[in-house]
């Protein structure tokens, strides 16, 4: 059972881990300072649900955070794509909607743990929903006010939206051993998640003229399996960058 | 040359060919002045200012600055421009002409000292 | 972080010549004010100098804020464990927090962000020259927290006993942040130096790197700076560079000799008589070359900086009310 415990937190973990990563990218380099600011502590927040969230194993006797963020293999991720793709050209509207599509996906997934029949998971989410309370905030006042400006502005936000519904979709993809977790009580079922995630961004994203249509099958294909360990292409890279001091010296604390 | 930083390489090389364009007034916004109620019960008291586009993304981008680290229970923010403030030369205003001690507790040290020179005359009044 | 005020040589041209004619009653008020030890504030009269001294002293700080969040920043998605990683984000965070303090500081005198920000990227405006060198390894994130904070804190402690409101207060709040980032260097550095032996090379081999632009930061010697009596009666520069170096050294010397480290030169000595520290030169022609232009980082610094800019553009663009019309920040 311990095992099926940890596929549910390892998703939840290394999604926060690696978009708290490449949102960190962004540090000293937004678009103005004010902005910055508030985008390097969403970040910082990211990374540090992260570490509560692999503390959870670590009570029960698994690995460290630090062992799990550094020394696992990569087969043993289980990060839904969406949160590996890298910055590409430092455009801000993808780094605004993968924040926007990613943390309405949070709220959704804390409202729900709330309700875990996992103590110690319904603990953590409470406590963990006071932050996303700011980045949701900040994320859908983002959306709306650059939604409602410019051409330019609204057609970066289409591009954006449009490249990266299929990887948001697939935040959902059903975990391994989902139907034992939704019996346990632990989760419901990713298909309804995934509802109540499309209610919460497809309404705002009408209001900007935004319309999106439920991925193709074919879209969808490369991302699948995520959830079981198949990792982006993009993965390898950020992994390498990631671990570059941790394993240039396996003895050493840091 | 490349940078040694993994993020700045991501960016090159049109990091090397742009053009320079600088940047036009106002480009970074008008600004703000930031107010934060520490704990419930005490005054707000201003801490900063803030360039924001608008008022609602005023108070969204002062939550980072200006809470992130000391105790916060609210955030006021106002446009810059709405704020009238009194003249350095009229600083003279704030300061009285004459004694005004009558109104002030310290204006009422010698009570005492009246009392205990006519003590003899602390006796009820015959009816 | 930052370094100290920099003279330059158009500076020194300049220096003296009456740019306006100063009220003499007025100025008496302005310096019987200081000298009584208040504060002057945005709204206040001030001699013309004054105001321009320190606009430029505030921008160079505010400058050295912005471009010292790119050195630490090189290492962010590299940072060895959860508690560095956090903990540097929120460093470069800081960084780029008093950088924004720091500009509304200096509009306060009626120079406007966009214009500021215009003459850094053009060069005109110069920033610390520390952050003109790169950081290579890990250990030249811990160094650089640790002891370029460490100057910064003497400098910024220094400098908050000045004259001008707005610039004491958000110096306050610089310090009380600087110091978290003090001991997160500290721990750092610690760490590397019990470590293994390849982490303690890399931290000497780090120190080795940054003994000189530390050394530098302070600005070269009070014999080859010009006269400073003014600045100094206007509580606008508060200490000689000599002072603050001797101050750093005297703090932290031994604290680096207690880890083990040892720094590159053997000159290095406090003199039992004077109480003074004595050390080599430490290269003052490098330090005007690369205050010039021609350090390793130069280009890159001002070209990320210039792209971070441009690729906010659309943003800020997108956002901008009609209506909007600038004034100056209150305080």
């Amino acid at each position: 059972m311990i095992e099926i415990l940890e596929e549910l937190i390892l998703s939840l973990a290394d999604d926060d881990l690696l978009i708290g990563h490449r949102q960190a990218e962004w540090i000293g380099l937004g678009p103005i300072l004010e902005e910055d600011i508030a985008f390097a502590s969403i970040a910082q927040d990211e990374t540090g649900h992260a570490q509560a969230y692999y503390q959870l194993l670590t009570d029960l006797g698994l690995p460290t955070p630090d062992e799990y963020a550094f020394k696992r293999s990569p087969a043993k991720f289980r990060s839904a794509h969406l949160v590996e793709l890298p910055n590409f050209d430092y455009d801000y509207a993808i780094a605004l909607m993968r924040h926007f599509f990613y943390d309405a996906a949070e709220q959704v997934r804390l409202e729900a743990l709330r309700q875990s029949s996992y103590e110690p998971l319904a603990g953590l989410a409470e406590r963990l929903l006071r932050e996303e309370k700011y980045h949701w905030l900040h994320a859908h006042t983002w959306i709306r006010r650059l939604g409602h400006s410019t051409e330019e502005a609204h057609l970066r936000l289409r591009a954006a939206a449009e490249q990266l519904f299929p990887y948001a979709w697939m935040l959902f993809e059903e975990l391994p051993n989902e139907s034992a977790m939704v019996e346990l009580g632990w989760i419901p079922p990713s298909s309804e998640l995934r509802q109540r995630w499309l209610d919460k961004v497809l309404p705002l994203l009408e209001d900007i003229g935004i319309h999106l249509t439920t991925p193709s099958e074919e879209l969808l294909l490369p991302m699948k399996g995520a959830r079981h360990g198949l990792r982006s292409p993009y993965f390898d890279d950020l992994y390498a960058e990631m671990t570059e001091v941790s394993s240039s010296d396996p003895e050493a604390e840091w | 040359m490349a940078s040694l930083d993994p993020r700045i390489r991501r960016a090159e090389p049109e990091l090397w060919q742009l053009p320079e364009r600088p940047l036009q007034p106002l480009e970074h916004w008008q600004t703000y002045e930031v107010f934060t109620l520490r704990t419930r019960g005490g005054h707000a008291q201003h801490v900063g200012s803030l360039h924001a586009p608008d008022d609602e993304m005023a108070l969204v981008l002062a939550k980072e600055q200006f809470a992130r680290r000391s105790p916060c229970v609210a955030i006021w923010v106002v446009p810059t421009s709405a704020i009238l403030w009194t003249r350095p030369e009229d600083e003279d205003l704030f300061q009285p002409a004459t004694d005004k001690s009558y109104r002030e507790p310290q204006g009422y040290l010698h009570t005492r000292e009246r009392l205990e020179k006519y003590r003899d005359r602390l006796k009820p009044i015959d009816p | 972080m930052y370094g100290n005020l920099t003279l330059r040589p158009e500076d020194i041209e300049n220096w003296g010549k009456k740019v306006h004619e100063e009220d003499p009653e007025k100025l008496a008020e302005f310096e019987a004010r200081i000298a009584r030890g208040e504060k002057i504030e945005p709204q206040d009269w001030m001699p013309f100098e004054y105001r321009r001294q320190l606009i430029r002293l505030i921008e160079q700080h505010a400058h050295s804020e912005i471009i010292g969040a790119l050195p630490e920043g090189t290492w962010i998605t590299r940072a060895p464990n959860f508690r560095r990683k956090l903990a540097l984000m929120a460093k470069v965070q800081d960084e780029v927090g008093h950088a924004q303090l720091l500009y509304s500081a200096a509009e306060t005198l009626g120079k406007s962000r966009e214009a500021m920000i215009n003459d850094l990227l053009s060069g005109k405006s110069k920033y610390s020259n520390i952050f003109n060198y790169p950081a290579k390894t890990w250990a030249d994130t811990a160094i650089i927290a640790w002891l370029v904070d460490a100057g910064a804190i003497i400098n910024q402690t220094t400098n908050s006993k000045g004259s001008y409101g707005p610039y004491v207060r958000a110096l306050e709040r610089i310090c009380w942040e600087e110091s978290f980032h003090l001991k997160y260097g500290y721990d750092s550095v610690v760490y590397l130096a019990t470590g293994t032996p390849r982490q303690r090379a890399m931290l000497q081999d780090a120190l080795n790197r940054w003994w000189k632009p530390i050394m530098h930061f302070f600005g070269p010697p009070d014999n080859q700076s010009v006269h400073t009596e003014k600045l100094l009666k206007w509580k606008v520069k508060l200490a000689t560079n000599d002072e603050m170096r001797q101050q750093f050294l005297d703090m932290y010397v031994p604290k680096i000799w207690e880890l083990g480290l040892s720094i590159p030169d053997p000159n290095l000595r406090k003199n039992p008589e004077t109480g003074r520290w004595e050390y080599s030169d430490p290269d003052w022609d490098e330090f005007w070359r690369v205050i010039n232009g021609d350090g390793p980082c130069n280009k890159e610094r001002l070209a990320v900086r210039r792209f971070a800019e441009e690729r906010g553009r659309w943003v800020r663009e997108a956002l901008r009310s009609p209506q909007a019309r600038y004034v100056t920040p209150l305080a």
